[in-house]
């Protein structure tokens, strides 16, 4: 039974103007951590918005354990929420921050207290239980406005990038606490944010948004080795893409792709023998799964297994050691670039200007339709 | 974050959940249909209290324009005299409050410079004592301008009256010159200075542009109030007559179709400012764009600058601060009890006068409270369009048209010769100072409105509070400081009127009207104690308004 359900969701603003989601429809189940990525201005706020009934879809249905919860105003959703910007009751102490969702509720005094003092104690804040929250930098606000969502014990926590005002390193320790923290307590989470690494690091799933459409949804892993548009193998992870069209067919899904005129061939997958003869394409591999060997590397007498390897060679234009990691930048005849990343213990002694080859594993080659605007299309991100 | 032990299933004390009477009542009126209502019956007051008597004078007009007619151009006695005599006041009224509001925005720019740039021991105290003039009584204002001038020899007259004027209409102008000051950022000021502008260069290119919308606004404000002052005016005027004299002259004559057709005149001169301002604001430049480095430079020396600190004082105390205050000086004890006290018995009228005021006041604060905050809502949060703005701009009318002018459409819509639901006494004078002071109960709140975070009343929706439990929690905290001010705004300024007063009081008197009175009956001893009084109350008060930190009003 999933905990949550859009169906058809449509959401426009002044007078239908912008459209700001556009005709989604998802399933959350009970229990799972969900993040909606996606660059700013996608919808991925006014989904949220709606489905803790902050904003009202123009069309379209909202379920929440299979009951269509239209009309419902946000107060009787029973769901905490977290904003980006805290939005802490600044008039109010710390103490009645926490107990105000307990309050409106009606809970008796003595649960009252328990419970704030226990969610309080949760997110290390009891002590300052009697100051006003000014005594806070970010990170404190950040703790209040957890621990006030989900002191009233609603089972939905709605995150609008929470972690999106604090600073980097301390977000990247919060956000796994937080993980901790949410799956402690068995909620259903569902959280915005344009931070990529950090939906990686952390999502059950996570559903890829643009211009209020849902492009893809997944676990991580999926979304990152199967990429179903340029866009999110572009988003998840940094791509090359290169140019090109069907040269000819195989059997058994595959095909072979030519990198424009003077470019190298490349066999690929081609599932469902979506792709025909001549189809203008293009093709996508990650960074890292780039490999380069010296000139005169011999792969017979290589201890690995290089036999679905697919070579041909590049002309290295420059490299630049960044720390952990060592960037190649690499050149085909046909004037395409590329880049390859390797690890910044890699060893090598390479010039600028060197002749290599490269090779890419066939299942890393992903294939695209070729959008109208190509250069556009990945100046978006 | 530390690891506890987490209690997960619902505690018998879950199950005991009951909302208090409070919230639930919270929740019972927080229903859209509820809300509607109010916002149905706000404006419904809104028009009917403050926008039907402008529409119903024009109205009244055209019924009687064969009586007008006849008594204004063309009278078997006098023929057109009546006439003569509404021009000559029209004539009047405009010249000197052109006069006034030039002569004060001269002045106010290195005051507002002074007040926001500067900092001295007293800067507060002169701030205060700037604002007190909005406060007082103009009737008070209006004795110490004729005690104090009265020593160099200048008798009631054009001049008087034009030097009263200029005193209760400086705090509008330095005021609003003040706020644009305040938020235009010295900056703009230190980046043109490091290009190489001198200092008046910079004022002149940079921040008087930015001044422009504080500078039109505080004049229009200024000039409004001084067409319609009347407290001051009849004590200063001496033989000749300003418009608000000539309309409280027809409504005591009962030459109703004159009044009115001159009130008419006014409202609709008031109104095409009004609108011409809020619509040109924006388009209209200061012209002049060529820069003399030379001259400019010379001007902006220290010596330069300094002395023109220091006559802006000389002005201020001269003009405004000594004439405003002199009353102070003539309070003679036996003289004030004689009267007070004796056979005359003048402190049992005084004592009833402001029981009048302060019930007056008093409820008109309570009332357009209940009204003016759902007004302000409307205004900043619905989403009607075009609506919206015709709201905010109506709004102001009550402030642009002259007070006497008001006063009188508010007798003719709701006296006898209208609707016929109220009299002259004390409940016309009570809806006369409703209207009038509404807008400075509404502006103020729909400041803090607008500046209010509205995600904080999402939180706690979400948090389980309903629409009304909000306004009350979290709402109301977050605006009090508008409200408060705006609630004091309104009490000074009801307590200080005069003209309005006049046309519509019967038989009851309020402090100001009083006060005119007795200096019409040349028991000025007792002007000055009524004076004293009234001065005292508003000082408290201001002093309260400075405390509140808001800039709004």
């Amino acid at each position: 039974m999933p905990a949550i359900e859009l169906k058809n969701i449509t959401k426009t603003f002044e007078e239908g103007k912008v459209l700001a989601v556009d005709d989604i429809s998802l399933k959350i189940n009970e229990g799972d951590y969900i993040f909606l990525l996606g660059p700013s201005g996608c919808g991925k706020t006014t989904t949220l918005r709606m489905i803790a009934g902050l904003e009202i879809p123009t069309q379209g249905r909202v379920f929440i354990d299979d009951k269509d919860i239209e009309g419902i105003p946000p107060e009787d959703r029973d769901m905490g929420f977290i904003f980006q910007q805290f939005e802490i009751f600044e008039n109010m102490t710390i103490w009645q921050n926490v107990t105000f969702g307990l309050e409106m509720r009606g809970y008796p005094d003595n649960y009252i207290i328990n419970k704030a003092e226990e969610t309080l104690k949760l997110v290390g804040l009891l002590e300052y239980a009697d100051n006003y929250p000014n005594i806070f930098g970010e990170p404190g606000l950040q703790k209040l406005g957890i621990a006030r969502a989900i002191a009233a014990g609603a089972k939905i926590l709605i995150m609008d990038e929470p972690l999106g005002s604090l600073d980097p390193k301390v977000s990247k320790v919060f956000r796994h606490e937080f993980r901790n923290l949410i799956k402690d307590l068995r909620l259903t989470a569902i959280q915005v944010t344009h931070n990529q690494e950090q939906a990686m690091a952390v999502a059950d799933k996570i559903i890829v948004m643009r211009a209020g459409k849902i492009l893809q949804m997944g676990t991580p892993y999926e979304l990152y080795e199967n990429p179903q548009s340029i866009f999110v193998a572009n988003f998840l992870g940094e791509t090359n893409f290169l140019q090109g069209f069907v040269l000819k067919l195989f059997e058994e899904e595959k095909m072979e792709v030519w990198i424009r005129l003077g470019g190298p061939r490349i066999i690929c997958n081609n599932p469902n023998n979506k792709f025909k003869l001549d189809d203008n394409i293009i093709i996508g591999f990650r960074f890292e799964d780039v490999y380069i060997f010296p000139k005169d590397f011999n792969f017979d007498k290589s201890p690995h297994d290089w036999s679905h390897i697919q070579i041909f060679s590049a002309k290295l234009e420059s490299s630049k050691f960044i720390g952990a990691t060592k960037r190649f930048y690499l050149s085909l005849e046909s004037g395409d670039k590329f880049i390859s990343i390797k690890p910044g213990n890699f060893e090598e002694n390479y010039q600028i200007g060197d002749e290599l080859i490269i090779g890419i594993h066939r299942g890393d080659v992903h294939v695209f339709e070729s959008p109208k605007d190509f250069l556009h299309e990945i100046s978006l991100m | 974050m530390s690891k506890q032990e987490i209690i997960l299933e619902p505690s018998e004390l879950e199950k005991e959940a009951k909302l208090s009477l409070a919230l639930r009542i919270d929740r019972f009126f927080s229903k859209p249909l509820y809300r509607k209502g109010l916002d149905a019956i706000t404006i419904i007051f809104f028009v009917i209290i403050v926008i039907g008597p402008v529409i119903y004078i024009f109205f009244n007009i055209f019924l009687n324009i064969p009586s007008i007619n006849e008594d204004i151009f063309n009278d078997e006695l006098i023929g057109d005299l009546q006439w003569n005599i509404i021009l000559k006041s029209l004539v009047n009224s405009f010249s000197i409050a052109g006069l006034a509001v030039s002569i004060d925005i001269i002045l106010a720019f290195p005051i507002s410079i002074i007040l926001t740039r500067y900092n001295f021991k007293g800067k507060k105290l002169l701030d205060s004592l700037i604002d007190l003039p909005l406060a007082v009584p103009t009737g008070s204002l209006g004795i110490s301008v004729l005690l104090f001038w009265g020593l160099f020899g200048i008798t009631p007259g054009y001049n008087l009256v034009l030097f009263g004027h200029i005193i209760f209409t400086f705090p509008y102008i330095v005021r609003n010159m003040k706020i644009v000051l305040e938020k235009a950022d010295t900056l703009y000021d230190d980046a043109a200075r490091t290009l190489g502008a001198p200092g008046f260069t910079v004022f002149r290119t940079i921040t008087l542009p930015l001044m422009k919308e504080g500078i039109i606004a505080g004049a229009i404000l200024g000039f409004t109030r001084s067409l319609g002052e009347t407290g001051a005016t009849i004590i200063l005027s001496g033989l000749i007559d300003t418009a608000p004299l000539v309309i409280v002259g027809f409504r005591r004559q009962l030459k109703l179709p004159s009044a009115s057709f001159l009130a008419g005149i006014m409202i609709a001169i008031s109104l095409i400012l009004l609108f011409s301002v809020k619509f040109f604001t924006r388009k209209v430049g200061f012209p002049v764009k060529k820069v003399w480095p030379k001259i400019e430079k010379k001007l902006s020396n220290n010596y330069l600058r300094h002395l023109r600190n220091i006559l802006a004082i000389i002005f201020l105390l001269l003009l405004i601060i000594i004439p405003s205050f002199y009353i102070l000086s003539q309070i003679s004890g036996p003289e004030i009890s004689e009267q007070m006290f004796a056979e005359d018995n003048k402190w049992a009228f005084l004592y009833i006068a402001f029981m009048n005021s302060i019930q007056i006041a008093g409820l008109a604060v309570l009332i357009n409270l209940i009204f003016g905050i759902p007004l302000a809502f409307i205004i900043v949060r619905r989403k009607w369009g075009r609506a919206i703005a015709i709201l905010d701009t109506l709004l102001d009318v009550p402030i642009a048209i002259p007070s006497a002018a008001l006063g009188f459409t508010i007798f003719l819509f709701w006296g006898p010769q209208g609707i016929n639901l109220f009299y002259p006494g004390f409940f016309m004078i009570l809806l006369v100072h409703i209207t009038f002071t509404f807008p400075y109960m509404v502006r103020p709140i729909i400041g803090v409105l607008e500046r209010s975070n509205k995600g904080v009343e999402e939180a706690a929706r979400t948090l389980g509070a309903s629409n009304l439990t909000v306004f009350r929690k979290i709402t109301l905290p977050n605006i009090k400081q508008g409200i408060i001010a705006g609630g004091i705004m309104v009490f000074t300024r009801s307590i200080g009127e005069t003209g309005a007063t006049i046309v519509v009081m019967g038989g009851i008197r309020t402090i100001p009207v009083l006060i005119v009175d007795w200096v019409e009956a040349s028991a000025i001893p007792s002007a000055i104690f009524a004076s004293l009084i009234a001065i005292i109350f508003c000082a408290i008060l201001i002093i309260l308004l400075r405390t509140t930190r808001t800039g709004v009003v």
